[in-house]
């Protein structure tokens, strides 16, 4: 299994009562009554090193993702500290996977500019770029970006027709799309990896989205948040069922999964040391983005509405997750939380039941400080990451969704 | 969603326009002169009101694209407000309607003042229920697709736990039923939002003094959706518009205050009709 560091970019010194005082972490958060300067500096800097030092402690890979007007990950475009990580992977790892999983083509209103920033890190980083394509978030897209709601999806696939075919197109086009207009596409850079880098879908597990991510052969990737004891049977049973149905093989390498991580030398001991911030993150991040902002009248088609009134079951604990505890939220592994012994058999344990060939770990989140953090991922590094790596090993399966790199041709 | 009592009976006409790109439903009741009503974001319904003008009118109502029951991809085929205008505008002219009445609420509302301006010999009277369309920004209107489902009632209604919020937004008892009619009504909010997203402001104070037809607006004076200055606002705008506020009512004077609502819009359309 390959095993990268995920982290997003909260501002870490939220009020510890901000749960409680019904404010969203999205969208309207007020910023300057939150935010100190320095804080937010601190939030960055403390972001960004503990990425490199994941680099440095052996991940696989190191992953960011597109986050706007969000108080839990300060993320407006990841490609900006992805282009850091492009240049630490040159010059200090250069088998590892930058993975940024995702800019959204629902979202945005510059299709070319994606392709041409994915194409950037591509070349910048040696051909070492995962390009994630997620739909993106409702509120996102449609309220911070004033995408309508019901041209969300209609968008992304438009999107990413223009992105492929400016990767692909021998020939300058001209594109004459219904959501964009380009008098002459001709992008340079194009991607180093031939005929493009490999492709990782971050989803909630629509069954549509599943499909069309099989048919066009990327990967699937989904997160730990809502409790996977409470989700996962669901959303991968789908999967893999819709994968038979379109005749693909079950290569776990198809399916990335995000878990947050906890671990510590006991299970008592990471309960006590990180409990709190756990419990704090999760009720001030996701737990504080109202429900109806996740669909947007018209972001779900009329069938998808009537599906989810019927069965809501997709979304776990999204419903209760301001207020869950950390003993909840172990229970559901929407963390996974120990000893590194209980770490590693809890992950393996769900990977091999899930299939699951690229695994993505959070190790900070909320205000989990710096030094706790550093000291999350050497541990996660040093005890459970060799063990993970193991997992697929060797097995009939390849990781058709890994980047390919490129050999250094010209001598400087 | 289009619930008629037992009493009247609903046509449904289905009206292909755009070239045979799109299916226009239009449903109609009532006999008599012909009303053209424009229902409001969350789709059409036959409230007491409607059943009402039916007894006197010709009530058509066309319903968005998406928004008619059994077709919620027809949507897909409309790219934006100016196309959704000329489909509306032929969809009439196919109908064989002489210079109609058009009575908008909200969303309707501002497509009723779309389709008087661009087409200004195309009605007869025109009559805005508490429309959308232009903007203050000392007076916002309230993105009511990004507000929280229980919320809704505080937003519409002048008084949020009164019988006519009560029956508009309660949702059927039996669970199936329910969710259907809850799906139906979301994906109406979402298909009129393409029109008007993400500021219901689409340039129609340049095109207001366009509409030449008699025009009459009303508005709840307690409106929370789209303030009262909004009546000023239209009735300054459109030339010799007359403007009724009433009060204690919210954004839908037609469930709110459906007495005085209809004794104003009958009164007026009565008035255009030369005497016979």
């Amino acid at each position: 299994m390959k095993v990268s560091l995920f982290q997003q970019a909260p501002y870490r010194f939220m009020p510890e009562d901000f749960e409680e005082r019904g404010e969203p972490s999205v969208v309207s958060t007020p910023y300057d009554e939150l935010v100190e300067p320095a804080k937010a500096f601190d939030s960055y800097r403390w972001f960004v090193d503990e990425l490199l030092a994941g680099l440095r402690a052996g991940f696989d890979g190191v992953a960011v993702t597109e986050h706007g007007q969000t108080s839990y990950d300060m993320t407006p475009n990841p490609n900006l500290p992805a282009a850091i990580l492009a240049n630490a992977i040159r010059e200090e790892r250069p088998e590892a996977a930058l993975i940024v999983l995702g800019r959204s083509l629902g979202k945005t209103r510059e299709p070319l500019r994606i392709a041409e920033e994915y194409a950037m890190l591509d070349c910048l980083s040696g051909g070492r770029l995962v390009a994630g394509l997620p739909v993106g978030l409702s509120y996102d897209a449609n309220l911070n970006n004033g995408i309508p709601p019901v041209e969300t999806r209609d968008r992304y696939r438009e999107s990413h027709d223009l992105l492929m075919r400016s990767w692909t197109s021998p020939e300058p086009f001209t594109w004459n799309g219904r959501y964009s207009q380009y008098s002459l596409v001709n992008s340079w850079p194009r991607p180093l990896q031939k005929p493009h880098p490999p492709i990782w879908v971050p989803g909630a597990g629509t069954p549509g989205t599943m499909a069309w991510t099989l048919e066009n052969g990327y990967a699937f990737v989904y997160l730990s948040w809502f409790g996977p004891t409470l989700t996962a049977h669901r959303i991968f049973d789908r999967f893999w069922d819709i994968a038979d149905r379109h005749g693909k093989p079950r290569n776990p390498y198809r399916v990335g999964f995000v878990q947050s991580v906890v671990v510590s030398e006991t299970d008592e001991a990471a309960e006590e040391e990180y409990g709190r911030y756990v419990e704090r993150a999760f009720r001030q991040g996701p737990g504080s983005v109202p429900l109806h902002y996740m669909g947007l009248p018209g972001y779900v088609d009329i069938r998808g509405v009537e599906a989810i009134i019927r069965d809501p079951g997709d979304f776990g604990l999204a419903a209760t997750l301001r207020r869950a505890t950390f003993r909840e939220l172990a229970d559901t592994r929407s963390v996974i939380a120990g000893s590194p012994e209980t770490v590693r058999r809890q992950i393996a344990e769900f990977a091999e039941e899930f299939r699951i060939g690229n695994l993505l770990v959070m190790l900070q989140m909320g205000g989990m400080p710096h030094d706790l953090t550093l000291r999350n991922i050497r541990l996660f590094a040093e005890e459970v990451l060799p063990h993970l790596q193991e997992l697929w090993r060797g097995g009939e399966w390849e990781n058709e969704w890994w980047p390919a790199g490129i050999a250094q041709t010209v001598e400087a | 969603m289009s619930r008629g009592t037992p009493s009247l009976e609903i046509e449904e006409r289905v009206v292909p326009v755009g070239d045979g790109r799109v299916e226009l439903v239009v449903q109609v009741a009532g006999s008599g002169p012909p009303v053209v009503y424009l229902h409001p974001a969350a789709g059409l319904a036959w409230d007491p009101f409607l059943e009402r003008l039916a007894a006197e009118w010709t009530v058509y109502a066309p319903q968005v694209p998406g928004t008619a029951a059994g077709r919620p991809d027809a949507i897909r085929a409309v790219d934006d407000l100016w196309d959704l205008v000329l489909l509306y505008e032929e969809a009439l002219r196919r109908l064989g309607l002489e210079r109609p009445d058009l009575i908008g609420q909200s969303f309707g509302g501002m497509l009723a003042c779309e389709l008087a301006a661009t087409f200004p010999k195309l009605p007869g009277g025109l009559v805005l229920l508490d429309a959308i369309g232009l903007w203050r920004e000392d007076a916002p209107i309230v993105n009511w697709v990004a507000t929280a489902p229980e919320q809704l009632g505080a937003l519409l209604f002048h008084d949020p736990e009164g019988e006519a919020a009560r029956a508009a937004l309660t949702p059927p008892e039996d669970p199936d039923a329910a969710a259907v009619a809850i799906a139906a009504t979301t994906w109406a909010i979402g298909c009129t939002a393409k029109f008007v997203w993400p500021v219901p402001d689409k340039g129609l104070v340049k095109r207001l003094h366009r509409i030449e037809a008699p025009t009459l607006v009303v508005w709840g004076r307690e409106d929370r959706l789209a303030p009262a200055v909004y009546a000023e606002e239209f009735g300054s705008r459109i030339a010799g518009a007359r403007v009724e506020v009433l009060d204690d009512c919210g954004h839908i004077p037609q469930l709110e205050q459906p007495e005085k609502t209809f004794a104003l819009v009958s009164e007026f359309l009565w008035q255009q009709r030369p005497a016979t």
